[in-house]
């Protein structure tokens, strides 16, 4: 009797950590993936072959949250057509808190795609990316060139979402 | 003969200098402004102090610019450094003035007001809805310096010094290690002495400044 119940309790048990995964263990996959500039550059050459949207942000940045959920919409309608999305967080990488609050981010927006953090400090980060903020939006064609570098640098010029949906669009449309 | 060909050489000369110097000095990093150009001016921006300014009203040799926004942490943890620097030149022909552009509520002027309260700004501190300032001087990122002699032009462009500070938590934290160059208090300096900096433009880093699309 006991040894019954024993074994009804396990599978009990089994069936409701199978129950609660299909609930949250995607989310709980999401994670921030530590990367140098140099294994950053491995990573994209890997991805060579495919369109490839990079969305650089950081948990500090406004704008970046904002527009984050527009990123995520983005990915589902284009991940079944061979465009890669991938986000790369020029956050603190000292700062455990920040990078806590990225990743509690990243599961709530349900971020499935890749989530990388530059493992260099920001000033470095800053130079090696050729940036001077974020939110930028890096996008590559499948020979791996950058052709669009969508930012905030020219105050009469700053990229929109609808700048990202166009270059998207636009290198979809040219396979 | 021999002295048109030596006015030649020398007029040659001559521009390749002022060629070469423009390319050293070009905007870099700034779409709009080079080093050396003349400043944009601004009249009547509303302060934090009730009143109204004009680039006119400062008589000082030495203006220093800097866009700011109360939300970016960037600006908070550089706060402590450059209320410093303005505390150092109390007293000399310096002035600074801190110029917000965002129309976010949490970077307007009420906000403002809060902010020069609780960090103790001790300089001045405008406002300008129209963002027009910002788009003169190019200005995407806070906190972005603009360092003007005492004719106006503008020598430096960027950094306050090699490593911005966050504030992310607490304290700020320099996020290059601790500061080993000095941009804008160099500029100052060279600005006071007639002369140029020998940095004059450096890579702005911080939040992007929110400009509303035309």
């Amino acid at each position: 009797m006991w040894r019954g119940g024993r074994t009804g309790a396990s599978i009990l048990c089994s069936i409701l950590v199978t129950a609660l995964c299909s609930l949250s263990c995607g989310s709980r996959a999401i994670d921030l993936r530590p990367v140098t500039f140099q294994q950053w550059q491995r990573e994209l050459a890997s991805l060579k072959g495919k369109i490839v949207v990079v969305d650089l942000w950081a948990t500090w940045c406004v704008p970046c949250i904002e527009r984050f959920p527009h990123m995520v919409q983005l990915y589902n309608q284009y991940k079944d057509r061979g465009v890669t999305f991938v986000s790369l967080s020029v956050d603190d990488r000292e700062d455990k808190q920040a990078l806590e609050t990225a990743r509690q981010f990243l599961r709530k927006q349900n971020a499935t795609f890749p989530n990388y953090l530059m493992n260099e400090n920001i000033s470095q980060s800053f130079e090696k990316l050729d940036i001077e903020g974020v939110p930028d939006v890096f996008v590559y064609d499948p020979a791996g060139r950058r052709r669009y570098a969508l930012n905030g640098n020219d105050p009469n010029r700053q990229f929109t979402e609808k700048d990202v949906d166009d270059a998207v669009a636009r290198l979809v449309a040219e396979r | 003969m021999k002295q048109r060909f030596r006015a030649i050489v020398g007029i040659t000369i001559a521009f390749a200098f002022l060629t070469s110097a423009t390319l050293v000095y070009g905007g870099k990093f700034n779409s709009t402004i080079n080093i050396g150009m003349q400043a944009p001016v601004f009249t009547n921006l509303p302060a934090t102090d009730g009143k109204s300014y004009s680039m006119s009203d400062f008589k000082e040799d030495v203006l220093v610019l800097v866009f700011l926004a109360d939300h970016c942490p960037w600006v908070k943890g550089g706060e402590p450094d450059l209320i410093k620097l303005a505390a150092d030149y109390k007293g000399k022909s310096v002035r600074f003035v801190g110029i917000a552009i965002n129309l976010r509520e949490e970077d307007t002027l009420p906000a403002m007001k809060v902010r020069v309260q609780q960090a103790g700004y001790n300089f001045l501190y405008v406002h300008d809805a129209s963002q027009e300032i910002g788009r003169k001087y190019g200005a995407t990122h806070t906190p972005e310096y603009f360092v003007l002699d005492k004719n106006r032009r503008i020598i430096y462009t960027g950094l306050l010094t090699n490593s911005p500070a966050l504030l992310e938590g607490r304290a700020p934290r320099y996020t290059n290690g601790p500061p080993s160059q000095f941009y804008v208090r160099d500029a100052v300096d060279a600005a006071t002495a007639g002369k140029m900096p020998a940095v004059t433009e450096t890579r702005p880093q911080g939040c992007t400044l929110e400009y509303t699309s035309r």
